[in-house]
């Protein structure tokens, strides 16, 4: 496998002149394409604002970022933007769909910046709407579907142009245990039939279990890193 | 998608959004009602007068606006006349002739403008023809007869048929002295006509100046449209280029009417640009409030992987939805304002009383505002394009969120 994601004495600060709150204070990794990865660690440890960093949402203060082999740090705002519209996805955890279109227009959205045809478009979208338990929920609006709904639409979006990676900070926060679970499944199942790469932020205890690798953040800094099987307990 | 998304971004607080396209169209709707009522009152004012006067487009000796005098004159009148008639454009050709002397009754005596007309010509276009007080207008046939304003009668005591002496120069510079008698009064609401001016007919001004015949010292143009002026005034300079006749605009002619019109015209660009900055104001914080509202939605946008371009363009798009609707509803409201003033009319005597003058020439107090594509179609682009321009900023604000901040 070769990898996808590299960091090398990752550094972000926040603030500037004399008051600098530090967010990653070197954090250096790397992931392999395929893998399932959870990371965990309490809140202000630094989770969101490493995903923020590998996805281009974010410049480090020092340090590099790898994806695909490609120092993100050097590229500029479109070179970032293509780079995630065309090979990551994103997860957030209060959804972040867009309201004034349908959950079908949401999902279809990143396709039509890839510039896909209408026709194979539909395909897609309707599948992967299918597939994540949305039928016939297409035409509706964020605002009249369930927390749960608007995430797998989220997750569907995230998916729909079949990324190499996918970005997911803390998916199951705002579901239920019933509804997390079913979408850690789905995400589970993509990772293992299409080799999508997954890097998620939870606290979720379940959603550790079903990482087959765990890292801990804590700080700022990798506290722990240890590779698991799906179901083994966290440690 | 785009195109879309703007599409429904601006109905998501459809209040505002009403306010704003409201606030746009009432603007444009003022904007283009005062315009166009002043338009009307220039077009209206300028045809009045041009009427009394030389035209909007006058013929004259090369040297008489430097010096205005009877002994220069434009010669060949009738075959001019019966040449410029043919002209499509040309509603009527008038020809005056014009100069100066000393009115005299038995009680007592004024210097007073005197014209020479064609009496069967300006009964319909003249405003001294339709005016009269007392008596009646004259006629092509008439012999020693005069018309003069109300002010000038009473100041000379002066009725129907009474007698007055006019003194002047010849055109050959000898003091000549005419008889004639009252036939009719007229009364315009203008110092400058009802005490200063008489008229009689062409060929009694030509026995009393001693001018040679079919000579005058101007023939005026009428034309039925004063937006062909331009191309008529071309048109007869270069087809009487041999003759020695200057043709000259009634800015020309008139130019402190042409000042007075130029003047106001510039204080009521500068009134309607105050009130147009001041909607586009609200505008622009409406824009600007927008976009730093859904800066979440746009820092998703951008982490969605769209170029920050495609997000400026959408705020751009938003602005000009807002714009295009806003400039719908004031082009349809300023444009039906208009238009009911240009069919009824606006009388302001009750504001302004009876005696309405321009550069001292009367005009009616019946204002007919000018409906026209230039005045609609040119507000509505300033206005359009001002909204585009003020979304600049907050274009630049959407494309550049910091997405992780905002996305936290």
């Amino acid at each position: 496998m070769s990898s996808i994601i590299f960091l090398e004495n990752l550094v972000k600060n926040y603030g500037h002149d004399e008051v600098i709150t530090p967010a990653l204070r070197g954090v250096t990794l790397n992931i392999e394409a395929g893998e399932f990865t959870a990371m965990a660690g309490p809140s202000g440890s630094g989770k969101s604002t490493l995903l923020n960093m590998i996805g281009g949402l974010d410049r480090p203060t020092s340090g590099l970022v790898r994806v695909e082999g490609r120092d993100i740090t050097r590229l500029s705002s479109s070179e970032l933007s293509r780079l995630r519209r065309e090979r990551i996805g994103f997860i957030f955890q209060s959804y972040n769909l867009i309201p004034v279109l349908t959950a079908f227009e949401n999902a279809e959205y990143v396709l039509m910046l890839q510039g896909v045809g209408t026709g194979q478009r539909r395909k897609r979208v309707l599948q992967l709407l299918e597939e994540v338990g949305l039928e016939g929920l297409e035409n509706r609006f964020p605002r009249e579907l369930s927390g749960g709904q608007q995430q797998r639409v989220a997750i569907a979006r995230a998916i729909v142009s079949e990324p190499a990676l996918v970005l997911a900070d803390e998916p199951t926060a705002n579901v239920d245990s019933k509804t997390g679970q079913a979408l850690l499944d789905l995400m589970r199942r993509l990772n293992e039939e299409k080799g999508v790469t997954f890097l998620f932020s939870t606290h979720d205890p379940a959603v550790m279990k079903q990482a087959r690798r765990l890292l801990i953040l804590k700080d700022g800094r990798l506290d722990h890193e240890g590779g698991m099987v799906a179901g083994e307990d966290a440690n | 998608m785009i195109v879309r998304l703007a599409w429904r971004s601006i109905w998501r607080n459809r209040r505002r959004t009403l306010i704003t396209v409201s606030s746009i169209g009432l603007g444009l709707a003022f904007a283009i009602f005062f315009i166009g009522l002043a338009e009307g009152m220039y077009d209206q004012s300028v045809d009045q007068i041009v009427r009394t006067q030389a035209g909007h487009i006058t013929l004259e000796h090369p040297e008489y606006r430097q010096a205005p005098s009877v002994d220069l004159w434009v010669d060949e009148v009738k075959d001019l006349k019966t040449r410029l008639d043919t002209w499509p454009e040309v509603e009527q050709v008038k020809v005056i002739i014009l100069g100066q002397g000393m009115i005299r009754s038995g009680s007592g005596n004024v210097g007073a403008a005197l014209m020479g007309v064609e009496p069967s010509t300006e009964a319909d276009v003249s405003p001294v023809a339709r005016n009269m007080v007392k008596g009646e207008y004259l006629e092509d046939g008439d012999g020693p007869l005069v018309v003069v304003g109300s002010e000038l009668a009473e100041r000379l005591r002066l009725d129907l048929g009474k007698k007055l002496v006019i003194t002047s120069n010849d055109a050959q510079g000898n003091l000549v002295e005419e008889l004639c008698r009252v036939k009719g009064v007229f009364r315009t609401g203008s110092e400058e006509l009802d005490a200063y001016f008489v008229q009689t007919t062409l060929n009694f001004a030509r026995r009393l100046f001693r001018l040679p015949a079919e000579t005058a010292t101007q023939v005026g143009l009428i034309l039925k449209n004063a937006d062909d002026q331009g191309e008529i005034l071309n048109r007869a300079r270069r087809e009487l280029a041999g003759r020695s006749i200057r043709v000259l605009p009634w800015q020309m002619v008139m130019p402190d009417l042409a000042s007075y019109i130029k003047m106001d015209r510039f204080s009521n660009l500068i009134f309607q640009g105050l009130l147009i900055f001041m909607i586009l104001f609200t505008i622009f914080n409406t824009i600007l409030m927008s976009v730093l509202e859904r800066g979440r939605e746009f820092a998703l946008l951008s982490a969605l992987g769209t170029e920050p371009r495609q997000v400026r363009l959408q705020v751009l798009m938003e602005s000009g939805y807002l714009g295009l609707i806003g400039c719908g509803l004031g082009l349809f409201l300023g444009g039906l304002s208009v238009y009911v003033v240009n069919m009824l009319g606006l009388d302001f005597k009750s504001l302004l009383g009876e005696g309405v003058t321009i550069s001292g020439f009367a005009i009616s107090t019946e204002i007919h505002a000018k409906l026209s594509p230039g005045i609609l179609l040119g507000s509505a682009a300033v206005v359009f394009g001002a909204t585009l321009l003020l979304s600049l900023i907050p274009m630049r604000r959407a494309g550049n969120m910091p997405m992780a901040e905002m996305l936290r």
